[in-house]
Protein backbone atom coordinates (compact mmCIF):
# COMPACT_ATOMS: atom_id res chain seq x y z
CA UNK A 1 0.00 0.00 0.00
CA UNK A 2 2.66 2.20 -0.37
CA UNK A 3 2.41 5.78 -1.62
CA UNK A 4 4.57 7.69 -3.02
CA UNK A 5 4.74 11.28 -2.27
CA UNK A 6 7.06 14.54 -1.91
CA UNK A 7 5.12 15.91 1.16
CA UNK A 8 4.66 12.82 4.06
CA UNK A 9 2.84 15.15 6.39
CA UNK A 10 -0.08 15.85 3.87
CA UNK A 11 0.13 12.93 2.11
CA UNK A 12 -1.01 11.78 5.75
CA UNK A 13 -3.91 13.97 5.95
CA UNK A 14 -4.87 13.60 2.17
CA UNK A 15 -4.55 9.20 2.54
CA UNK A 16 -6.75 9.74 6.02
CA UNK A 17 -9.37 11.58 4.12
CA UNK A 18 -9.74 9.36 1.48
CA UNK A 19 -10.57 6.41 3.82
CA UNK A 20 -13.78 8.07 3.61
CA UNK A 21 -13.78 7.11 -0.14
CA UNK A 22 -15.81 4.33 -1.15
CA UNK A 23 -15.46 1.69 -3.63
CA UNK A 24 -19.16 1.22 -3.60
CA UNK A 25 -18.82 -1.79 -5.05
CA UNK A 26 -16.53 -3.81 -2.73
CA UNK A 27 -17.80 -1.17 -0.01
CA UNK A 28 -13.49 -0.45 0.97
CA UNK A 29 -12.19 2.78 1.31
CA UNK A 30 -9.97 3.27 -2.09
CA UNK A 31 -6.77 3.85 0.27
CA UNK A 32 -7.46 0.25 1.65
CA UNK A 33 -7.77 -1.14 -1.65
CA UNK A 34 -4.15 0.55 -2.72
CA UNK A 35 -5.41 2.36 -5.24
CA UNK A 36 -3.65 5.71 -4.45
CA UNK A 37 -0.13 5.76 -6.23
CA UNK A 38 1.22 8.75 -5.65
CA UNK A 39 0.15 12.23 -4.07
CA UNK A 40 2.42 15.27 -5.09
CA UNK A 41 2.45 18.80 -3.90
CA UNK A 42 3.54 21.10 -6.16
CA UNK A 43 4.12 24.34 -4.63
CA UNK A 44 4.91 26.61 -7.34
CA UNK A 45 1.83 26.52 -9.38
CA UNK A 46 -0.14 25.44 -6.05
CA UNK A 47 -1.13 22.29 -7.18
CA UNK A 48 -1.64 18.48 -6.05
CA UNK A 49 -1.22 15.61 -8.04
CA UNK A 50 -3.08 12.28 -7.61
CA UNK A 51 -2.24 9.42 -9.30
CA UNK A 52 -4.38 6.61 -8.92
CA UNK A 53 -5.85 2.95 -10.39
CA UNK A 54 -8.76 0.91 -10.16
CA UNK A 55 -9.22 -2.97 -9.49
CA UNK A 56 -10.18 -3.25 -13.09
CA UNK A 57 -9.31 -0.98 -16.62
CA UNK A 58 -13.85 -2.20 -17.31
CA UNK A 59 -14.74 -0.63 -13.83
CA UNK A 60 -18.04 1.24 -14.12
CA UNK A 61 -18.09 2.45 -11.32
CA UNK A 62 -14.75 4.36 -12.00
CA UNK A 63 -15.71 7.78 -12.93
CA UNK A 64 -17.90 7.68 -9.74
CA UNK A 65 -14.38 6.78 -7.81
CA UNK A 66 -11.72 9.07 -10.08
CA UNK A 67 -14.71 12.04 -9.41
CA UNK A 68 -14.82 11.30 -5.82
CA UNK A 69 -11.10 11.33 -5.19
CA UNK A 70 -10.86 14.76 -6.95
CA UNK A 71 -13.72 16.01 -4.84
CA UNK A 72 -12.10 15.27 -1.28
CA UNK A 73 -8.82 16.73 -2.09
CA UNK A 74 -10.72 20.13 -3.40
CA UNK A 75 -12.23 20.00 0.23
CA UNK A 76 -9.42 19.56 2.02
CA UNK A 77 -7.02 21.65 0.41
CA UNK A 78 -8.88 24.14 -0.69
CA UNK A 79 -5.99 26.45 -1.92
CA UNK A 80 -4.47 24.13 -4.79
CA UNK A 81 -5.78 22.77 -7.37
CA UNK A 82 -6.42 19.24 -7.71
CA UNK A 83 -6.09 17.10 -11.12
CA UNK A 84 -5.87 13.17 -10.66
CA UNK A 85 -4.75 11.22 -13.04
CA UNK A 86 -5.89 7.51 -13.95
CA UNK A 87 -3.22 4.40 -14.55
CA UNK A 88 -3.17 1.40 -14.98
CA UNK A 89 0.73 0.97 -15.44
CA UNK A 90 1.16 -0.97 -12.98
CA UNK A 91 -2.06 -2.80 -13.33
CA UNK A 92 -3.59 -2.94 -9.09
CA UNK A 93 -2.88 -6.03 -7.77
CA UNK A 94 -4.07 -7.59 -4.46
CA UNK A 95 -0.64 -6.95 -2.55
CA UNK A 96 -1.68 -3.09 -2.73
CA UNK A 97 -4.40 -3.90 -0.74
CA UNK A 98 -4.11 -3.38 3.28
CA UNK A 99 -4.11 -5.73 6.59
CA UNK A 100 -7.70 -3.86 7.50
CA UNK A 101 -8.42 -4.69 3.80
CA UNK A 102 -7.37 -7.74 3.28
CA UNK A 103 -9.26 -8.87 6.17
CA UNK A 104 -12.34 -7.00 4.97
CA UNK A 105 -12.29 -9.35 2.10
CA UNK A 106 -11.00 -12.82 3.46
CA UNK A 107 -14.27 -12.34 6.11
CA UNK B 1 3.52 11.13 -12.83
CA UNK B 2 2.08 8.71 -15.09
CA UNK B 3 -0.04 10.02 -17.99
CA UNK B 4 -2.37 8.62 -20.16
CA UNK B 5 -1.58 8.51 -23.59
CA UNK B 6 -3.07 12.30 -25.82
CA UNK B 7 -6.44 11.46 -26.36
CA UNK B 8 -7.34 8.56 -24.32
CA UNK B 9 -9.63 8.09 -21.40
CA UNK B 10 -9.25 5.07 -19.75
CA UNK B 11 -12.53 5.79 -17.85
CA UNK B 12 -15.28 3.46 -19.05
CA UNK B 13 -18.23 6.56 -19.74
CA UNK B 14 -21.45 4.79 -18.18
CA UNK B 15 -24.58 4.82 -20.60
CA UNK B 16 -27.26 7.50 -19.20
CA UNK B 17 -29.71 6.12 -16.47
CA UNK B 18 -32.31 7.36 -18.73
CA UNK B 19 -31.71 4.92 -21.11
CA UNK B 20 -31.65 2.00 -19.08
CA UNK B 21 -34.04 1.99 -16.65
CA UNK B 22 -36.73 1.79 -18.86
CA UNK B 23 -35.81 -1.47 -19.34
CA UNK B 24 -35.65 -2.23 -16.27
CA UNK B 25 -39.39 -1.44 -14.94
CA UNK B 26 -40.82 -2.47 -18.44
CA UNK B 27 -38.57 -6.27 -17.74
CA UNK B 28 -39.65 -6.29 -14.39
CA UNK B 29 -43.64 -5.30 -14.88
CA UNK B 30 -43.64 -8.39 -17.67
CA UNK B 31 -42.45 -10.80 -15.16
CA UNK B 32 -45.13 -9.90 -13.10
CA UNK B 33 -47.22 -9.83 -15.73
CA UNK B 34 -45.57 -13.75 -16.88
CA UNK B 35 -45.97 -15.06 -13.68
CA UNK B 36 -49.88 -14.56 -13.43
CA UNK B 37 -50.67 -15.84 -16.53
CA UNK B 38 -48.58 -18.96 -15.69
CA UNK B 39 -50.89 -18.76 -12.37
CA UNK B 40 -53.99 -18.65 -14.85
CA UNK B 41 -52.94 -20.94 -17.26
CA UNK B 42 -51.13 -23.65 -15.29
CA UNK B 43 -53.77 -25.95 -16.96
CA UNK B 44 -52.08 -25.20 -20.58
CA UNK B 45 -48.67 -26.59 -18.87
CA UNK B 46 -50.61 -30.55 -18.66
CA UNK B 47 -51.16 -30.25 -22.77
CA UNK B 48 -48.99 -30.12 -25.55
CA UNK B 49 -46.45 -27.49 -25.84
CA UNK B 50 -47.63 -26.54 -28.81
CA UNK B 51 -50.76 -24.70 -26.76
CA UNK B 52 -51.85 -20.65 -27.09
CA UNK B 53 -51.13 -19.96 -23.58
CA UNK B 54 -47.76 -21.69 -23.42
CA UNK B 55 -46.69 -19.83 -26.13
CA UNK B 56 -48.08 -16.59 -24.92
CA UNK B 57 -46.07 -16.93 -21.82
CA UNK B 58 -43.21 -18.06 -23.25
CA UNK B 59 -42.95 -15.16 -25.28
CA UNK B 60 -43.43 -12.70 -22.51
CA UNK B 61 -40.64 -14.54 -20.68
CA UNK B 62 -38.49 -14.43 -23.81
CA UNK B 63 -39.04 -10.74 -25.08
CA UNK B 64 -40.48 -8.99 -22.52
CA UNK B 65 -38.59 -10.44 -19.15
CA UNK B 66 -35.35 -12.35 -20.75
CA UNK B 67 -34.97 -9.59 -23.92
CA UNK B 68 -35.78 -6.42 -22.27
CA UNK B 69 -33.81 -7.05 -18.91
CA UNK B 70 -30.72 -8.16 -21.69
CA UNK B 71 -31.25 -5.17 -23.56
CA UNK B 72 -31.09 -2.92 -20.46
CA UNK B 73 -28.23 -4.22 -18.92
CA UNK B 74 -26.96 -4.83 -22.53
CA UNK B 75 -26.94 -0.65 -23.09
CA UNK B 76 -25.54 0.15 -19.65
CA UNK B 77 -22.54 -2.90 -19.69
CA UNK B 78 -21.97 -2.11 -23.66
CA UNK B 79 -19.51 0.61 -21.98
CA UNK B 80 -18.05 -2.23 -20.21
CA UNK B 81 -17.63 -4.81 -22.38
CA UNK B 82 -16.39 -2.62 -25.66
CA UNK B 83 -14.27 -0.32 -23.23
CA UNK B 84 -15.63 2.01 -25.33
CA UNK B 85 -18.94 4.19 -25.19
CA UNK B 86 -21.85 3.40 -26.37
CA UNK B 87 -23.16 5.11 -29.84
CA UNK B 88 -26.37 6.55 -29.49
CA UNK B 89 -28.61 7.18 -26.73
CA UNK B 90 -31.68 7.96 -29.26
CA UNK B 91 -31.32 4.53 -31.10
CA UNK B 92 -31.31 2.23 -27.70
CA UNK B 93 -34.56 4.71 -26.84
CA UNK B 94 -35.67 3.43 -30.34
CA UNK B 95 -35.29 0.31 -29.33
CA UNK B 96 -37.02 0.55 -26.01
CA UNK B 97 -40.17 1.96 -27.63
CA UNK B 98 -40.34 -0.68 -30.33
CA UNK B 99 -39.88 -3.44 -28.45
CA UNK B 100 -42.47 -1.94 -25.90
CA UNK B 101 -44.82 -1.57 -28.26
CA UNK B 102 -44.62 -4.95 -30.06
CA UNK B 103 -44.43 -7.45 -27.42
CA UNK B 104 -47.67 -6.61 -25.47
CA UNK B 105 -49.29 -6.91 -29.33
CA UNK B 106 -47.26 -10.30 -29.93
CA UNK B 107 -48.19 -11.81 -26.80
CA UNK B 108 -52.22 -11.03 -27.15
CA UNK B 109 -52.19 -12.51 -30.60
CA UNK B 110 -50.40 -15.93 -29.32
CA UNK B 111 -52.80 -15.64 -25.81
CA UNK B 112 -55.82 -15.72 -28.63
CA UNK B 113 -54.10 -17.64 -31.48
CA UNK B 114 -54.97 -14.91 -33.73
CA UNK B 115 -51.97 -14.58 -36.19
CA UNK B 116 -53.40 -11.48 -37.39
CA UNK B 117 -52.66 -8.04 -37.11
CA UNK B 118 -51.56 -8.12 -33.63
CA UNK B 119 -49.26 -10.86 -34.36
CA UNK B 120 -48.03 -9.19 -37.56
CA UNK B 121 -47.41 -5.99 -36.37
CA UNK B 122 -45.91 -6.93 -32.88
CA UNK B 123 -43.28 -8.64 -35.04
CA UNK B 124 -42.29 -6.07 -37.02
CA UNK B 125 -41.99 -3.79 -34.29
CA UNK B 126 -40.07 -6.61 -32.24
CA UNK B 127 -37.74 -6.87 -35.33
CA UNK B 128 -37.60 -2.80 -35.71
CA UNK B 129 -36.62 -2.67 -32.42
CA UNK B 130 -33.57 -5.24 -32.85
CA UNK B 131 -31.79 -3.93 -35.73
CA UNK B 132 -32.01 -0.64 -33.60
CA UNK B 133 -29.62 -2.53 -31.07
CA UNK B 134 -27.68 -4.36 -33.72
CA UNK B 135 -26.92 -0.92 -35.55
CA UNK B 136 -25.69 0.72 -31.76
CA UNK B 137 -23.63 -2.33 -30.98
CA UNK B 138 -22.06 -2.13 -34.39
CA UNK B 139 -21.25 1.08 -34.16
CA UNK B 140 -20.09 1.50 -30.65
CA UNK B 141 -17.97 -1.10 -31.56
CA UNK B 142 -16.35 0.35 -35.09
CA UNK B 143 -15.77 3.38 -32.68
CA UNK B 144 -14.29 1.74 -29.83
CA UNK B 145 -10.12 0.89 -30.55
CA UNK B 146 -10.07 -1.96 -28.61
CA UNK B 147 -11.53 -5.12 -30.08
CA UNK B 148 -12.05 -8.23 -27.49
CA UNK B 149 -13.97 -11.04 -27.60
CA UNK B 150 -16.40 -9.83 -25.48
CA UNK B 151 -17.75 -7.34 -27.52
CA UNK B 152 -17.91 -10.16 -30.70
CA UNK B 153 -19.42 -12.46 -28.03
CA UNK B 154 -22.31 -9.61 -27.56
CA UNK B 155 -22.48 -8.94 -31.55
CA UNK B 156 -22.85 -12.21 -32.67
CA UNK B 157 -25.47 -12.90 -29.87
CA UNK B 158 -26.77 -9.89 -31.53
CA UNK B 159 -26.92 -10.93 -34.78
CA UNK B 160 -28.66 -15.13 -33.90
CA UNK B 161 -31.26 -12.46 -31.88
CA UNK B 162 -32.32 -10.97 -34.93
CA UNK B 163 -31.97 -14.22 -37.21
CA UNK B 164 -34.62 -15.64 -34.61
CA UNK B 165 -37.13 -12.88 -34.35
CA UNK B 166 -36.78 -12.36 -38.09
CA UNK B 167 -37.69 -16.41 -38.24
CA UNK B 168 -40.50 -15.89 -36.07
CA UNK B 169 -41.94 -12.92 -38.19
CA UNK B 170 -41.54 -15.43 -41.03
CA UNK B 171 -43.72 -18.35 -38.85
CA UNK B 172 -46.56 -15.89 -38.58
CA UNK B 173 -46.48 -14.55 -41.96
CA UNK B 174 -46.65 -18.33 -42.94
CA UNK B 175 -49.68 -19.50 -40.38
CA UNK B 176 -51.92 -16.98 -42.44
CA UNK B 177 -49.84 -17.14 -46.00
CA UNK B 178 -48.62 -20.73 -46.15
CA UNK B 179 -45.46 -20.02 -48.07
CA UNK B 180 -42.76 -22.44 -45.99
CA UNK B 181 -42.19 -25.78 -47.65
CA UNK B 182 -43.39 -27.79 -44.25
CA UNK B 183 -46.05 -25.85 -41.91
CA UNK B 184 -44.72 -23.18 -38.89
CA UNK B 185 -44.67 -26.11 -36.29
CA UNK B 186 -42.12 -27.93 -37.71
CA UNK B 187 -39.78 -24.32 -37.89
CA UNK B 188 -40.78 -23.65 -33.99
CA UNK B 189 -37.68 -25.97 -32.46
CA UNK B 190 -35.40 -23.64 -34.91
CA UNK B 191 -36.85 -20.66 -34.03
CA UNK B 192 -36.76 -21.61 -30.25
CA UNK B 193 -33.05 -23.23 -30.24
CA UNK B 194 -31.84 -19.86 -32.34
CA UNK B 195 -32.93 -17.43 -29.91
CA UNK B 196 -32.19 -19.81 -26.47
CA UNK B 197 -28.74 -20.41 -27.80
CA UNK B 198 -27.37 -17.90 -30.02
CA UNK B 199 -29.00 -15.32 -28.17
CA UNK B 200 -28.87 -15.98 -24.43
CA UNK B 201 -26.58 -18.22 -23.98
CA UNK B 202 -24.30 -16.31 -26.33
CA UNK B 203 -24.73 -13.37 -24.40
CA UNK B 204 -24.88 -14.82 -20.99
CA UNK B 205 -21.23 -16.48 -21.75
CA UNK B 206 -19.54 -13.51 -23.52
CA UNK B 207 -20.62 -11.09 -21.08
CA UNK B 208 -20.97 -13.17 -17.69
CA UNK B 209 -17.11 -14.13 -18.25
CA UNK B 210 -16.16 -10.58 -18.09
CA UNK B 211 -18.56 -9.27 -14.94
CA UNK B 212 -18.32 -12.67 -12.52
CA UNK B 213 -14.75 -12.63 -12.92
CA UNK B 214 -14.92 -8.30 -12.12
CA UNK B 215 -17.51 -9.01 -9.43
CA UNK B 216 -15.37 -11.55 -7.23
CA UNK B 217 -11.96 -9.48 -7.96
CA UNK B 218 -10.57 -12.18 -9.94
CA UNK B 219 -7.70 -11.48 -12.09
CA UNK B 220 -8.11 -14.44 -14.22
CA UNK B 221 -8.84 -14.03 -18.02
CA UNK B 222 -8.47 -16.78 -20.89
CA UNK B 223 -9.18 -15.63 -24.48
CA UNK B 224 -8.16 -18.51 -26.11
CA UNK B 225 -10.48 -20.18 -24.12
CA UNK B 226 -12.90 -17.81 -24.54
CA UNK B 227 -12.79 -17.74 -28.39
CA UNK B 228 -13.21 -21.28 -28.27
CA UNK B 229 -16.11 -21.38 -26.42
CA UNK B 230 -17.84 -18.99 -28.87
CA UNK B 231 -16.40 -21.27 -31.51
CA UNK B 232 -18.40 -24.33 -29.90
CA UNK B 233 -21.63 -22.90 -29.24
CA UNK B 234 -21.74 -21.19 -32.73
CA UNK B 235 -20.77 -24.19 -34.73
CA UNK B 236 -23.23 -25.95 -32.71
CA UNK B 237 -26.00 -23.30 -34.01
CA UNK B 238 -24.83 -24.07 -37.02
CA UNK B 239 -24.93 -27.99 -37.40
CA UNK B 240 -28.63 -27.64 -35.77
CA UNK B 241 -29.61 -25.48 -38.47
CA UNK B 242 -28.02 -27.31 -41.18
CA UNK B 243 -29.41 -30.91 -39.55
CA UNK B 244 -32.85 -29.33 -39.18
CA UNK B 245 -33.41 -27.90 -42.63
CA UNK B 246 -31.04 -29.83 -44.77
CA UNK B 247 -30.39 -33.11 -43.38
CA UNK B 248 -33.03 -36.25 -42.53
CA UNK B 249 -30.89 -38.22 -40.45
CA UNK B 250 -31.76 -37.22 -36.61
CA UNK B 251 -28.68 -38.53 -35.44
CA UNK B 252 -26.91 -35.61 -36.67
CA UNK B 253 -28.42 -33.53 -34.15
CA UNK B 254 -26.33 -35.09 -31.90
CA UNK B 255 -22.85 -33.04 -33.52
CA UNK B 256 -24.91 -29.97 -32.23
CA UNK B 257 -25.44 -31.01 -28.68
CA UNK B 258 -21.67 -32.36 -28.27
CA UNK B 259 -20.52 -28.80 -29.77
CA UNK B 260 -22.57 -26.50 -27.26
CA UNK B 261 -22.57 -29.01 -24.11
CA UNK B 262 -18.55 -28.58 -25.09
CA UNK B 263 -19.32 -25.06 -24.83
CA UNK B 264 -20.98 -25.07 -21.60
CA UNK B 265 -18.28 -27.14 -20.20
CA UNK B 266 -15.79 -24.89 -21.01
CA UNK B 267 -17.77 -21.95 -19.25
CA UNK B 268 -18.64 -23.65 -16.43
CA UNK B 269 -14.50 -24.17 -15.74
CA UNK B 270 -14.28 -20.65 -16.72
CA UNK B 271 -16.46 -19.50 -14.03
CA UNK B 272 -14.66 -22.03 -11.92
CA UNK B 273 -11.07 -20.88 -12.14
CA UNK B 274 -12.35 -16.98 -12.18
CA UNK B 275 -13.62 -18.18 -8.81
CA UNK B 276 -10.70 -19.75 -7.13
CA UNK B 277 -8.15 -17.14 -7.94
CA UNK B 278 -10.76 -14.42 -6.64
CA UNK B 279 -9.40 -11.94 -4.00
CA UNK B 280 -12.96 -11.75 -2.42
CA UNK B 281 -13.64 -14.69 -0.48
CA UNK B 282 -17.25 -13.71 0.69
CA UNK B 283 -20.15 -13.83 -2.05
CA UNK B 284 -23.08 -11.48 -1.50
CA UNK B 285 -26.50 -13.53 -2.26
CA UNK B 286 -26.56 -11.68 -5.71
CA UNK B 287 -23.33 -13.65 -6.73
CA UNK B 288 -24.76 -16.79 -4.91
CA UNK B 289 -27.66 -16.74 -7.23
CA UNK B 290 -25.97 -15.92 -10.20
CA UNK B 291 -23.82 -18.95 -9.98
CA UNK B 292 -26.99 -21.25 -9.25
CA UNK B 293 -28.13 -19.97 -12.39
CA UNK B 294 -25.21 -21.60 -14.16
CA UNK B 295 -26.04 -24.82 -12.21
CA UNK B 296 -29.65 -24.54 -13.10
CA UNK B 297 -28.29 -24.57 -17.11
CA UNK B 298 -27.25 -28.40 -16.33
CA UNK B 299 -31.04 -29.35 -16.23
CA UNK B 300 -31.99 -28.17 -19.61
CA UNK B 301 -28.29 -29.68 -20.82
CA UNK B 302 -29.42 -33.14 -19.16
CA UNK B 303 -33.04 -32.87 -21.10
CA UNK B 304 -31.50 -31.96 -24.75
CA UNK B 305 -29.40 -35.50 -23.75
CA UNK B 306 -31.48 -37.09 -22.75
CA UNK B 307 -34.47 -35.95 -25.62
CA UNK B 308 -31.95 -36.38 -28.28
CA UNK B 309 -31.22 -40.27 -27.52
CA UNK B 310 -34.95 -41.01 -26.76
CA UNK B 311 -35.88 -38.94 -30.21
CA UNK B 312 -32.85 -41.75 -31.60
CA UNK B 313 -34.90 -44.51 -30.36
CA UNK B 314 -37.66 -43.53 -31.52
CA UNK B 315 -39.50 -41.98 -29.25
CA UNK B 316 -41.47 -38.77 -27.93
CA UNK B 317 -41.53 -36.73 -24.69
CA UNK B 318 -43.97 -33.73 -25.00
CA UNK B 319 -43.39 -33.49 -21.06
CA UNK B 320 -39.89 -33.46 -21.35
CA UNK B 321 -39.79 -30.91 -23.64
CA UNK B 322 -42.23 -28.48 -21.51
CA UNK B 323 -39.75 -29.07 -18.76
CA UNK B 324 -37.15 -27.94 -21.25
CA UNK B 325 -38.71 -24.49 -21.81
CA UNK B 326 -39.57 -24.15 -18.57
CA UNK B 327 -35.95 -24.68 -17.05
CA UNK B 328 -34.80 -22.20 -19.12
CA UNK B 329 -36.98 -19.55 -19.48
CA UNK B 330 -38.20 -19.43 -15.64
CA UNK B 331 -34.56 -21.61 -14.50
CA UNK B 332 -31.45 -20.47 -15.79
CA UNK B 333 -32.45 -16.82 -17.23
CA UNK B 334 -34.62 -16.21 -14.32
CA UNK B 335 -31.54 -16.68 -12.17
CA UNK B 336 -29.28 -14.98 -13.68
CA UNK B 337 -31.28 -11.78 -14.26
CA UNK B 338 -32.66 -12.07 -10.26
CA UNK B 339 -28.40 -12.07 -9.35
CA UNK B 340 -27.68 -9.10 -12.09
CA UNK B 341 -30.78 -7.08 -11.69
CA UNK B 342 -29.33 -6.51 -7.75
CA UNK B 343 -25.93 -6.04 -8.69
CA UNK B 344 -26.50 -4.09 -11.84
CA UNK B 345 -29.51 -1.64 -11.28
CA UNK B 346 -28.29 -0.60 -7.64
CA UNK B 347 -25.04 0.79 -9.31
CA UNK B 348 -26.83 2.97 -11.90
CA UNK B 349 -29.75 3.90 -9.31
CA UNK B 350 -26.67 5.17 -7.23
CA UNK B 351 -24.61 6.69 -10.06
CA UNK B 352 -27.81 8.79 -10.92
CA UNK B 353 -28.06 10.23 -6.84
CA UNK B 354 -24.92 10.06 -4.98
CA UNK B 355 -22.09 10.22 -7.55
CA UNK B 356 -22.06 14.57 -7.35
CA UNK B 357 -21.69 13.61 -3.07
CA UNK B 358 -19.30 10.78 -3.18
CA UNK B 359 -16.14 12.47 -1.45
CA UNK B 360 -17.53 15.07 -0.12
CA UNK B 361 -18.94 13.06 2.88
CA UNK B 362 -20.62 9.26 3.54
CA UNK B 363 -23.10 8.14 1.16
CA UNK B 364 -25.02 4.87 1.80
CA UNK B 365 -23.90 1.84 -0.39
CA UNK B 366 -25.25 0.74 -3.15
CA UNK B 367 -26.57 -2.75 -1.80
CA UNK B 368 -28.61 -0.36 0.44
CA UNK B 369 -30.50 0.81 -2.20
CA UNK B 370 -32.60 -2.36 -1.91
CA UNK B 371 -33.94 -4.69 0.72
CA UNK B 372 -31.48 -7.54 1.64
CA UNK B 373 -34.78 -9.73 3.18
CA UNK B 374 -37.11 -9.66 0.20
CA UNK B 375 -34.00 -10.86 -2.13
CA UNK B 376 -33.90 -13.70 0.31
CA UNK B 377 -38.01 -14.40 0.31
CA UNK B 378 -38.06 -13.47 -3.19
CA UNK B 379 -35.41 -16.69 -4.22
CA UNK B 380 -37.18 -18.80 -1.41
CA UNK B 381 -40.39 -18.41 -2.96
CA UNK B 382 -38.81 -18.91 -6.46
CA UNK B 383 -36.98 -21.97 -5.74
CA UNK B 384 -39.99 -23.45 -4.08
CA UNK B 385 -41.94 -22.34 -6.69
CA UNK B 386 -39.46 -23.30 -10.05
CA UNK B 387 -39.12 -27.18 -7.86
CA UNK B 388 -42.88 -27.82 -7.69
CA UNK B 389 -43.55 -26.29 -10.91
CA UNK B 390 -41.50 -28.98 -12.82
CA UNK B 391 -43.15 -31.39 -10.58
CA UNK B 392 -46.13 -30.88 -11.48
CA UNK B 393 -45.72 -30.69 -15.36
CA UNK B 394 -43.63 -34.07 -14.73
CA UNK B 395 -46.45 -35.34 -13.24
CA UNK B 396 -49.11 -33.40 -14.84
CA UNK B 397 -51.26 -32.32 -11.16
CA UNK B 398 -53.15 -29.19 -12.03
CA UNK B 399 -53.38 -27.95 -8.52
CA UNK B 400 -49.62 -28.75 -8.05
CA UNK B 401 -49.32 -26.48 -10.80
CA UNK B 402 -51.12 -23.68 -9.31
CA UNK B 403 -49.22 -24.20 -5.93
CA UNK B 404 -46.21 -23.96 -7.32
CA UNK B 405 -46.98 -20.51 -9.66
CA UNK B 406 -48.50 -19.16 -6.87
CA UNK B 407 -44.87 -18.89 -5.34
CA UNK B 408 -43.49 -17.79 -8.80
CA UNK B 409 -46.35 -15.03 -8.46
CA UNK B 410 -45.09 -14.22 -5.24
CA UNK B 411 -41.46 -14.06 -5.93
CA UNK B 412 -42.28 -11.73 -9.10
CA UNK B 413 -43.97 -9.78 -6.97
CA UNK B 414 -40.86 -9.22 -4.14
CA UNK B 415 -38.60 -8.74 -7.18
CA UNK B 416 -40.66 -5.74 -8.33
CA UNK B 417 -40.94 -4.42 -4.52
CA UNK B 418 -37.06 -4.23 -4.37
CA UNK B 419 -36.90 -3.10 -8.32
CA UNK B 420 -39.04 0.00 -7.63
CA UNK B 421 -37.71 0.20 -4.28
CA UNK B 422 -34.37 1.01 -6.04
CA UNK B 423 -35.75 2.27 -9.05
CA UNK B 424 -37.47 5.24 -6.81
CA UNK B 425 -34.81 5.44 -4.63
CA UNK B 426 -34.26 9.79 -3.31
CA UNK B 427 -31.15 10.77 -1.60
CA UNK B 428 -30.55 10.69 1.91
CA UNK B 429 -29.43 13.40 3.74
CA UNK B 430 -25.27 12.94 3.54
Amino acid sequence: MNVITNDQLRCTIALAVLQDVMDPEIGLSVVDLGLIYQIDFEEANRQLYVSMTLTTQFCPMGASIVAAVKRAMENTFTHYTVIVTLTFTPPWNNERISEAGSAFLNQ
Amino acid sequence: MTTPPPGSDPLIKNTSYKVVLPFYVYAALAFLVGCILLFTSSGAFTQHYFHPHTIAITHIMALGWGTMMVLGAGHQLLPVVIEGKLYSDTLAWLSFVFAAVGIPLLVFAFYHFNMGWPAQYGGILVNIAIVCYLVNVAASMMKSSNENVHAVFVFTATLWLLLTTTLGLVLVYNFTYTFLPKDSLQYFSLHAHLGIGGWFLLMVVGVGTRLLPMFLISKYTNPRRLWLMYGLINAALILFIITHVYLQQKNAYLFAVISVLSGFILFAIYLCTAYRQRIRKQLDEQMKVSFLSVLIMVVPLMILVITMVMMLMGQQLPRLVLVYGFTIFLGWITAIIFGMTFKTLPFIVWNKVYQSKAGLAKTPHPKDLFSRKIFIAMSIAYLVGFVLFIAGILVSIGWLLKIAAAFLVAAAMLYNWNVFKIVLHQSKNV
